[in-house]
């Protein structure tokens, strides 16, 4: 079995173009067609225009500026005989069958044998794709249902035919695993798929639910979020993130494709509410407003609609919701009954569809997690109602029991039995749930083993091969005093019995960074002492880590902020999911980076920058980078930004960071020496006249606040070398002493402890 | 010795382009000046055994357009290696400073022809350079020393009260002069055409006469919060060279070189550094003082559009006719490759001499750091 080196994507729509740019991202050239532009003499316009806006979007679909340049715009008049230079044809067009067969007829005609074709489809059964078509089509082609947007939702439907050759499926799905980073769910032939036929159908009886019950769309929106293990936005928050205007159109193509008999059809009944908003273009975030809205007539006052009148009214705060789920659903009130008409149903559905949708129920749960970010998976919420009365209310109310349901009687779907997570089969019997190669899960690995190390901020694990795994547990992975110890502890203990540590948390943020809560304490307390202390011992810890006898690797994905982009920069290497937002934002909160974080940047800049020489273009982009807190928007920005090497590692598929990390700490272990400490020439006084001159040009655009310039100025101070002059050699423990000094200056200033306790308080940096 | 008569006997430049995007951004600064150079000798006819010395301004002679230049642009450009070269800074005013160079020695019999111009890639060699490092003693003492050039734009918009919208229509005039006098081909003779990896590039990048006073008065300000400069009322960062063939009256006279104009007084004159863009005042004043001539005996100005405000106030200052200046456009809607403007408004201002049939022009330009420095040209 080939790779797949390079991709062509027919249809430059939001998933067309948003699929080709992951495949850029994945560092693979694409071919991205779509029709000729009738108009003008550039006929590729449609697809370049495509390109042109996904660079302009925020978050953009591209991880980067160049990874556009890997994207090729044509047109599938003049270009699609070039689908011969491709190993892989992705088809996103319209999604009409008629469109789609007069297409693929073409691309049979072109199609060199040994490419797979795939179609993005979201609801046409393959069966019907492939008629008419050559025998060579047909066995190559396969459906590949990407969600919205392709680069971050995480979730792919595969489904390959009868007549699909399986080694044109496992190619396909082996480079979306792994290169374009998607968790690959197999899928049945079945209408809808999987996560679309029970999302769409969950969505319509939570509506209709809260309408017959008359709940507000807060109130359903609280009830049918977070309780559940949904996100925050419930079901109305949903509709308006994905579009109202999404929801019939779904519907529709359900209720034509799916047989009388299926449950389905019941959800469907008349919605004016539906149907008004439609009209009046209120059809959610992409437009002025959906079921919510932002009124800036009223001073961005929050407002909702009312199902009843169809009318805006202020948003209300909803009244507290149960936050255990069964006995949310035991409620004798409406909230509980709206819990369980929606949960009732929904998951009976979801039960109704093993084997027609998938084979099993780890596809379904996997499929609901990936595709509409549920904690638990359908089956997982049965197990946490418990199947047997979860079945036992659906027989006292007289609903249909689906036989699945019925079969799995009073039996957990999921089970752990030693080593082993099993699930409940369609045949009535536990199947073991095996991990595919090259994903290695924290869960399981503390499943089955007990922790070498612990305290209430962090745990070191044993993940096998002599490697250890440092993970954070405080809230948002918060680094603070407890943190430090058992990193210390850790690196004693590593030292005298292991080989390598690899710092990994399975949480969707790897850290927030340093824990600001203390920190306000102490500052509020005036204990200036504690403060100091934190400092020095984190410069401590991390430095001892940084030349510790053996390696250190650095797996983040998601934030890695602060205090915790400090501690990667002072690991061997970094392994770090593509989807991963690492800066020093330290002067968000009217400090500096204090635990070393400045000479690292400086040391990375001068070693990797690629800038040009004399003392000044160093020091002028690192502090470019800190002092305007600048987040990267991928783990590939990272690199640009230098907080990832040119050696350092970036994984695609989030399930495989753990095993890629434990790996990369493997092969750095052989013949390991410690760094020696960098030393460094820098520009002293005179490189602090021409940072202010920047900072003060800024203040004068008005593009920074008057603390601003002061936090920048300590900044300076630091990595322009302070009093040192240009001939000077400044070790690495100048430069902490540096940091420590100007730290400690800004942490007493008031201006900065109103902007940490506004970042506490509000997320958002405050602008003082 | 009777000083010589110094006379301007060509004119080339390259097309000029933005900074950073323009056709022109993947050109070596060296290799851009050779080709005007080259340009200019081919153009001219004139024999490069018989050139002196080669005399190539640039505001940031550093990287690429570092060591000396001029020296490098000979050797690029397979001029003989009998003639010599060499590189000035005096910022903005670089170029024009080689001319006057040039004259000096014309003048005192140093050799018969001068090859006298500039460049600037501010593309690949940032404003103020990679390295500015600033005296922390003068900083403190002199802050006007190191001020940026839009914070300058700023003092004069308040100082001599020149408000945005006057600004923005003389913008939007630079502009239209521009495109009218592309569209009439009027820059074709001087425009060396550039070869770069993308091939010829023979227009300039920069003009929009489609522009107008409604667009830029959408412009944020782009140096001060509550600043009336935006970057429509400001010369664009360029790339671009330029070059003007000098010679003795004589030389040209024996060779049969076309004599667009004679130098007949030059000038500069230092000012305020916070207010850098008033230069041209005090320095025209000393040139026309020099030639026993008053400004109205002037009938073509070049005068350098670094900012609006700048040349606004210059021109209010100076009592200038608004029709006698930059006629096919100034640096605002042409760009501003700081090293190369000095040498094109020079021989801009005597190409219009010959176009206009008039008797004297007038090229100057502010400098930063505070001066202006001037050229007065005399048809013959």
């Amino acid at each position: 079995m080939t790779g797949i080196n390079k991709v062509c994507v027919i249809g430059a729509g939001t998933m067309g173009a948003g699929i080709a740019a992951q495949v850029a991202n994945a560092g693979v050239p694409v071919l991205l067609l779509d029709r000729a532009a009738d108009n003008g003499e550039n006929r590729n316009a449609i697809a370049q225009a495509a390109i042109a806006s996904m660079l302009k979007a925020s978050p953009s679909p591209f991880m980067t500026a160049a990874s556009a340049k890997m994207v090729e715009a044509g047109n599938i008049e003049d270009d699609l005989a070039r689908i011969a230079e491709c190993d892989w044809i992705v088809e996103a067009v319209t999604e009409r069958i008629d469109v789609k067969q007069a297409l693929y007829a073409r691309i049979d005609s072109l199609h060199v044998p040994g490419s797979a074709i795939s179609s993005n489809t979201s609801t046409i059964p393959l069966a019907r794709l492939i008629e008419g078509r050559s025998d060579s089509f047909a066995t190559a082609f396969l459906i590949t249902h990407f969600f919205n947007p392709p680069r971050h939702m995480r979730l792919m439907e595969l489904v390959a035919g009868p007549r699909t050759q399986p080694a044109v499926a496992a190619r396909v799905e082996n480079f979306i695993d792994r290169q374009l980073g998607k968790s690959v769910v197999r899928a049945k032939d079945s209408p809808g798929f999987i996560a679309n036929r029970i999302g769409a159908f969950w969505l319509l009886t939570a509506v209709n639910a809260a309408l017959d019950l008359d709940i507000t769309i807060e109130e359903a929106d609280a009830i049918g979020g977070r309780p559940m293990g949904i996100p925050a936005t419930g079901i109305f928050g949903l509709l308006d993130l994905i579009g109202i205007d999404l929801l019939p159109l779904l519907r529709d193509s359900m209720q034509a494709l799916l047989p009388p008999s299926d449950p389905f059809h019941a959800a469907i009944r008349p919605l004016p509410i539906i149907e008004t908003m439609l009209a009046a273009g209120t059809i959610g975030k992409k437009s002025k407003g959906g079921f919510y809205r932002i009124n800036r007539e009223k001073g961005k006052s929050r407002e909702a609609i009312d199902l009843t009148t169809g009318l805006y009214r202020a948003a209300i705060k909803p009244g507290p919701v149960a936050a255990d789920l069964r006995s949310l659903i035991a409620g004798r009130d409406k909230q509980g009954a709206f819990a369980w008409a929606v949960l009732g149903q929904t998951l009976a559905y979801a039960a109704s569809l093993v084997p027609e949708a998938a084979d099993d129920i780890v596809a379904i749960d996997r499929a609901m997690k990936l595709g509409y970010n549920w904690k638990y998976g359908p089956f997982e919420l049965i197990d946490r109602i418990g199947p047997a009365s979860f079945t036992a209310r659906l027989h006292a109310e007289g609903a249909h029991v689906p036989a699945f349901l019925a079969a799995a009687g009073d039996r957990r779907f999921y089970q752990g039995v030693d080593d082993e997570l099993r699930h409940f089969g369609i045949d009535g019997t536990y199947h073991t749930i095996a991990r595919p190669d090259g994903m290695l899960s924290l869960e399981d690995v503390k499943r089955t083993s007990r922790p070498l190390l612990q305290n209430a901020a962090a745990t070191l694990w044993d993940i096998g091969d002599g490697i250890a795994c440092f993970e954070f547990t405080s809230k948002v992975n918060a680094i603070d005093m407890a943190t430090l110890a058992l990193l210390d502890q850790s690196i004693t203990l590593v030292a005298e019995r292991m080989k390598a540590i690899v710092i990994y948390s399975d949480a969707a943020n790897f850290s927030a960074g340093a824990n600001l809560d203390t920190a306000v304490k102490a500052i509020d307390a005036g204990d200036w002492d504690a403060i100091e202390h934190l400092l020095g011992e984190g410069q401590r810890v991390f430095k001892a880590m940084k030349y510790a006898p053996f390696p250190v690797v650095g797996a983040p994905a998601g934030l890695a902020l602060g205090g915790a982009c400090e501690l990667l920069l002072h690991a061997d290497a970094i392994q770090a999911h593509a989807e991963t937002y690492i800066g020093l934002v330290e002067c968000g909160v009217g400090i500096i980076p204090g635990w070393g974080g400045c000479g690292e940047l400086l040391h990375r800049w001068t070693a990797f920058g690629d800038l040009p020489r004399g003392p000044l273009p160093v020091v002028a982009r690192a502090f470019e980078i800190i002092s305007t807190a600048t987040v990267s928007k991928s783990a590939a920005h990272a690199r640009e930004l230098r907080f990832l090497a040119p050696s350092d590692g970036i994984t695609m598929n989030r399930d495989r960071l753990l095993f890629d990390a434990k790996a990369k700490a493997i092969a750095l272990v052989e013949n390991y020496a410690a760094p020696l400490p960098p030393t460094f020439r820098l520009p002293g006084p005179s490189g602090h006249c021409a940072l202010t001159m920047a900072a003060e040009g800024f203040h004068r655009r008005g593009m920074a606040t008057d603390y601003d310039l002061v936090v920048s100025d300590a900044l300076s101070q630091v990595i322009t070398g302070g009093e040192k002059d240009i001939m000077d050699v400044i070790s690495e423990t100048d430069m902490l002493a540096l940091e420590r000094r100007s730290f400690m200056q800004r942490v007493r200033d008031p201006r900065t402890r109103m902007r940490i306790a506004a970042m506490l308080e509000t997320g958002k940096p405050v602008r003082n | 010795m009777t000083p010589r008569n110094a006379v301007i006997a060509g004119y080339a430049r390259s097309p000029f382009h933005l900074a950073g995007k323009g056709a022109l951004a993947r050109v070596r600064p060296d290799d851009l000046a050779a080709q005007v150079i080259a340009g200019l000798i081919r153009n001219t006819g004139v024999d490069p055994r018989d050139v002196e010395d080669v005399i190539l301004g640039c505001a940031f002679p550093e990287g690429e357009q570092g060591m000396n230049v001029a020296r490098l642009v000979t050797l690029i450009a397979d001029l003989p290696l009998s003639i010599g070269a060499m590189t000035v800074n005096r910022f903005c005013g670089s170029s024009m400073s080689a001319v006057h160079m040039a004259v000096g020695q014309i003048a005192i019999g140093a050799g018969d022809v001068y090859l006298c111009g500039g460049v600037e890639s501010m593309s690949r060699i940032p404003l103020a350079g990679f390295n500015p490092l600033p005296n922390p003693a003068l900083m403190k003492a002199r802050p006007g020393a190191y001020m940026g050039m839009g914070d300058t734009a700023e003092n004069v918009a308040t100082q001599f009260h020149v408000d945005r919208a006057t600004q923005e229509a003389f913008a939007v005039a630079s502009h239209r002069k521009a495109g009218v006098a592309r569209s009439e081909g009027r820059f074709t003779d001087e425009i060396i055409p550039v070869q770069t990896r993308n091939g010829t590039v023979d227009q300039d990048g920069t003009i929009r006469p489609e522009t107008t006073a409604d667009i830029l008065a959408q412009l944020k300000p782009a140096f001060a919060a509550n600043g009336s400069v935006t970057a429509g009322t400001s010369s664009p960062l360029t790339d671009g060279a330029s070059a003007v063939l000098m010679t003795s009256e004589d030389y040209a006279r024996a060779h049969g070189l076309p004599i667009l104009g004679r130098i007949r007084s030059v000038a500069v004159a230092g000012c305020a550094p916070e207010i850098m863009g008033i230069g041209p005042v005090s320095a025209t004043r000393k040139l026309l003082e020099r030639a026993g001539l008053s400004i109205d005996d002037v009938d073509v100005i070049e005068l350098n559009e670094a900012f609006a405000s700048q040349a606004i106030a210059c021109a209010n200052e100076l009592g200038l006719d608004a029709a006698k200046i930059n006629m096919d456009g100034g640096a605002l809607a042409l760009g501003h490759p700081l090293g190369a403007t000095g040498a094109r408004i020079v021989g801009k201002a005597a190409s219009l001499l010959q176009r206009q049939g008039a008797r004297y022009a007038v090229a100057t330009q502010c400098v930063g750091g505070g001066q202006g420095i001037a050229t007065l040209i005399e048809a013959i």
